[in-house]
């Protein structure tokens, strides 16, 4: 129906639908456009504007510190208002558009790994994967990815015993870094919509309850208005970060069982270059052929990472594990070290495949982020943001086994080329620069984790809080697991399947 | 001063078997101080290592045309047990640290 700003409504409006969605980021707006031309009346709650403003910015500032066995603390205050956008079309601002499913391991519980497994399956994600795939206008991922008959694009040759795949990554032009026309489309078309409201500069800083029902909705502007809101249900979609803040600033709803915050995971990326003792993480491939299927020409080409399957985290009893190769300059900093580099690397690609060159890539390492309850948010009541709403503090923590699954899988994988001549792993780092080197994504999972016991989830299995019957939430905050891809595929196809939950529900009712 | 190909020469006069230059040539290209570096590097941890047991661990039945596919197959073997040798952070085959250190000795 239409984007309205919600500083000009008269004061203390009353905002009425059937369904409100809290937060108008790409899941937001992903269950709007499911609904748009339906039955029920929906208004997405936004609370920027059209475009990124330092001011609804600044509503995001909190304090991080980032923690680690054995490393001295990182501080990373900027991080909670630098990795997340306030504005319609959410951190869709500044996504990358690089789009991947999550593994079937990462659905499936695995004993070695504590609070594992979804109540979901990939098989069961399959076509919410297709859906989501169509909407970004990708092709999609089939369960049994298809081998590339052109040469360069010939997957690395391992043993099916060693359990490593190539897991494929492509990139949607539905970003604001890609195609902003495209992505300013997908954000916008959806409000025409004759059943659809769009409200900006809508900040909702309170959920109101009676008994585990919701009732409604406190909605205030920067500019000193505040409204309410009302609706049958609500959906809570305002990220992997926010969603927890809304929920213990509205008097810790959901929180019966103290897990709101709690199971905070985020990806690392890990890789160090060379200096004069060392070299940095690289590949030394045997096979003369380019690899063009993982190392591409240009950076945002469909390509695939080395994946760490079930049987391979099975064997090694870790969890997942990918490496993301590049095309790299190798001309070292240390001629000694080159040397040596140049030399066992042509040396093993003699032994491997009776070739005479290598091919030298770099490769980032990234491990999934086991679930932990002492990685958390909670929020700091002596901070308040110009609304009044306490700050969050995320302290963001890597346990032991994080660290020792990180070390085993790049052994793991160093073998598994070895064994199969396809190559040598070169990985120097020490533990105990891990964190320090690490770089942060802005993925943010877990803090209110899906499961169907509530003593162990905060939302069913069907995304609603175990304590509010008519509240549900959407995005990376309900992964129970947060596997390694990217994961806005994953947030759009649950958000896809809490859709099709919603209108049946309204069609039982 | 010996050169390495008077070595190598050298070294085809001692062998036990035939054809050690089916072997040999492969790696008659490498540099020399590479191979020295981590030939040492692999040599600090095994200490006792002579170029007589090294010549018999890697070539057990002469130098000739089988001996690369056997080093290969050593390799591997060594990867799948994880017999790694590490330098400068490069994962690498025990093997391949023994050929290093056989390799530095026979230059």
């Amino acid at each position: 129906m239409a984007i309205i700003d919600a500083r000009t409504l008269p004061d203390a409006s009353p905002l009425e639908a059937d369904m409100v969605i809290i937060g108008g980021g790409l899941a937001g707006i992903t269950l709007a456009r499911e609904l748009a031309g339906g039955p029920l009346k929906v208004i997405v709650l936004e609370s920027g504007g059209l475009e990124i403003e330092p001011e609804t910015q600044a509503l995001y500032a909190g304090s991080c510190v980032q923690k680690a066995d054995g490393a001295k603390d990182r501080p990373l205050d900027s991080y909670p208002a630098q990795s997340r956008i306030r504005a319609l079309g959410g951190s869709g601002h500044v996504w990358g558009g690089k789009c991947g499913p999550l593994d079937p391991a990462d659905f499936a519980e695995r004993p070695w790994i504590p609070y594992s497994g979804w109540p979901v399956t990939r098989a069961q994600m399959q076509d919410y994967y297709d859906r989501a795939c169509d909407l970004l206008e990708i092709d999609r991922f089939p369960l049994e990815w298809p081998t590339p008959t052109d040469q360069a694009l010939q997957p690395l040759a391992l043993d099916d015993e060693d359990g490593f795949f190539p897991a494929p990554r492509v990139f949607t032009r539905i970003s604001g870094r890609t195609d902003k026309p495209a992505f300013d489309r997908f954000r916008t078309q959806f409000a025409e919509a004759p059943n659809i409201t769009v409200y900006l500069y809508a900040n909702v800083i309170r959920i109101r309850r009676e008994g585990d029902v919701v009732t409604g909705l406190d909605v205030a502007c920067l500019d000193g208005k505040r409204h309410t809101a009302k609706a049958a249900r609500y959906v809570l979609a305002t990220g992997g970060i926010e969603n927890v803040r809304l929920l213990l600033a509205s008097e810790n709803l959901g929180n019966r069982h103290d897990l709101v915050g709690r199971f905070f995971q985020g990806h690392l990326t890990y890789s160090n270059d060379s200096d004069t003792q060392r070299e940095g993480s690289t590949f030394a491939a045997s096979r003369a052929a380019p690899l063009d299927l993982y190392a591409t020409a240009q950076r945002f080409e469909p390509h695939c990472v080395i994946g760490a399957g079930l049987p391979a985290q099975k064997r090694m009893k870790t969890g997942n594990f990918t490496a993301t190769l590049f095309r790299a300059n190798f001309s070292n900093a240390d001629a000694t070290v080159g040397a040596d580099t140049q030399t066992l690397a042509k040396t093993a690609t003699k032994l491997d495949q009776g070739q005479e060159q290598s091919n030298l890539l770099g490769f980032f390492a990234m491990t999934e982020h086991f679930p932990n309850p002492d990685s958390r948010i909670t929020l700091d009541p002596s901070q308040r943001d110009a609304l009044g709403m306490p700050r969050v503090r995320l302290t963001w923590v890597h346990g032991r086994k994080d660290h020792e699954d990180l070390e085993r899988s790049i052994d793991g994988l160093a073998n598994a080329l070895g064994a199969s001549g396809e190559g040598r792993l070169c990985w120097s780092l020490r533990r105990d620069e891990l964190l320090a080197v690490s770089s942060a994504s802005r993925h943010h999972m877990g803090t209110t984790r899906m499961h169907r016991d509530p003593r162990q989830g905060v939302v069913d299995s069907n995304g609603r809080l175990h304590e509010a019957r008519n509240l549900y939430v959407a995005g990376s905050s309900v992964f129970p697991t947060s596997g390694i891809v990217n994961p806005t595929l994953t947030i759009l196809a649950l958000t896809l399947r809490l859709a099709d939950h919603l209108k049946s529900e309204k069609k039982a009712a | 001063m010996s050169t390495r190909r008077d070595l190598l020469t050298a070294l085809i006069a001692l062998a036990a078997a035939p054809g050690l230059g089916v072997v040999a040539a492969p790696f008659s290209d490498l540099d020399r101080d590479a191979v020295r570096r981590i030939g040492q590097a692999w040599r600090d941890s095994h200490p006792g290592a002579t170029s007589r047991t090294l010549s018999a661990r890697l070539f057990p039945t002469g130098r000739g045309p089988e001996a690369l596919p056997a080093l290969r197959a050593a390799v591997a073997a060594d990867f799948r047990a994880g017999r790694l040798f590490v330098h400068r952070g490069w994962r690498l085959s025990d093997t391949e640290g023994a050929l290093f250190a056989l390799l530095a000795m026979e230059a």
